[in-house]
């Protein structure tokens, strides 16, 4: 029997949360959870245990780079695999990103095959 | 009978003399006759001996061949095995290749179902989302991200028609107040009127015109350019309502992708239809119609199709 992952994606945007969790729907044995900001993930991430995150950096009420911040000191969810999925492309952006603990940075608009990827590779799911 | 006696005298000696020339010429020729039969033994001694020595050597030599012809027999054997082991190599390479190609085959055409998945994604989620309310706003806020967070455009605005001009009236990434009105000439332009107006001018008039999108097929990384990105006409029907206006793209955007093309086309066709109904509705008070009047309307578009 295949192990079942659990995934949290937080993204304000609903258009872009219903194309992740589409695109997410392409692994296998994924469960996915939404949350509108960051306040909402953090809720989430309090009630369940997730194996992976995806978040939006720029989000009313907590914005995704203090969310990252707040999963890394969450000693339930600290080294649990974030990713970062956001229209900010600067490379210091990106920088600031990983230095706060994200392991990845995927910029907008996406691609679902490399979103898909990521989330395939940090969960260690060979195809 | 003198000479008989005389002649008989002489007889005996003379028969002696041949006599002993005879026995020495005997003698000479029996001591020829063993010296030469000794000669020719020797000779035949030591041909013999000559043979005996070859023959070993050939001996010796057959079995050096003999052991040479067994242990060339054991490398042709191995030979054999070697090009049968050749021939069952290059078949199972053959294979190989063919799995691989078939493979690759394969993989390419899962990458570009999964990209054509993505694509179909795209649209139905953009559709779905633009057409989920009938709130100005969200309607509005739902334009915004499709183009932001699908396309990828950095600023952009919406240009309705308006009597004999283009309004914008919404924008994202640029000051709305900043956007000119622009007035539609139907005829060609005078040098005056082509002054008046800046290149984006031009292009958003001529698109709307035309009903021809302007979309740059260009990278669109490095300097900044002096028109829009895209110009996407937006219809009701065949008539054309309106203009899309993306100024400017995100730094990471480097080309307008296939996908994109396709949102711009389902955009053309939805967005003015989205923004009326929404405008329809907000007149409305945001009421629906009442079952009477859907059941008129519906009775109305019977009647004219007969």
């Amino acid at each position: 029997m295949s192990a079942e992952y659990t995934c949290l994606v937080v993204e304000d945007s609903p258009m872009m949360r219903q194309l992740l969790v589409f695109a997410l729907s392409r692994v296998k044995n994924l469960r996915v959870t939404e949350a509108d900001d960051g306040v909402d993930g953090l809720r989430k991430l309090a009630a369940g245990r997730f194996d992976i995150i995806l978040t939006d950096i720029n989000m009313p009420i907590m914005d995704g780079l203090k969310l990252v911040k707040r999963v890394r000191s969450d000693p339930m969810h600290k080294d649990t695999p974030v990713i970062i999925i956001t229209t900010e492309g600067a490379a210091e952006d990106r920088k600031r990103a990983i230095e706060l603990g994200a392991n990845a940075y995927i910029t907008k608009p996406i691609q679902a095959p490399q979103v898909i990827a990521k989330v395939k590779e940090l969960l260690k799911i060979v195809t | 009978m003198a000479d008989r006696k005389a002649g008989g005298g002489q007889q005996p000696d003379a028969k002696t003399e041949a006599s002993a020339e005879a026995k020495i010429e005997r003698d000479s020729f029996v001591h020829t006759f063993f010296k030469k039969g000794a000669e020719f033994t020797d000779e035949l001694l030591r041909e013999n001996d000559r043979l005996r020595t070859r023959l070993f050597d050939l001996e010796s030599e057959n079995a050096a061949l003999r052991t040479h012809l067994a242990s060339d027999e054991a490398i042709r054997e191995l030979l054999r095995k070697i090009e049968f082991l050749e021939r069952e190599k290059e078949q199972l390479l053959s294979h190989v290749r063919a799995a691989e190609r078939n493979s690759s085959h394969l993989f390419t055409r899962y990458s570009e179902v999964e990209e054509e998945l993505s694509n179909l994604a795209h649209l139905y989620v953009a559709s779905y989302q633009l057409h989920s309310t009938l709130h100005l706003r969200e309607v509005l806020r739902h334009l915004k991200e499709l183009l932001t967070q699908l396309v990828g455009s950095r600023a952009h605005a919406f240009y309705l028609k308006n009597g004999g001009e283009l309004v914008p009236v919404a924008s994202d990434g640029i000051e709305l107040s900043l956007l000119p009105r622009l007035a539609i000439h139907a005829g060609s332009r005078t040098e005056e009127d082509r002054g008046s107006r800046d290149r984006n001018g031009e292009l958003i008039e001529r698109v709307f015109m035309t009903g021809v999108a302007h979309i740059e097929e260009g990278d669109l990384t490095g300097a900044p350019r002096d028109e829009p990105a895209a110009c996407v006409p937006m219809r009701i029907d065949d008539a054309v309502v309106g203009v899309i206006v993306i100024y400017s793209v995100l730094d990471q955007k480097e080309q307008f992708l296939p996908v994109d093309y396709a949102l711009f086309k389902m955009l053309g066709a939805h967005a003015a239809t989205a923004l009326t109904g929404a405008l329809l509705f907000a007149d409305a008070n945001g009421k629906f119609p009442g079952l009477d009047a859907i059941t008129a309307m519906t009775q109305s578009v019977g009647d004219d199709s007969k």
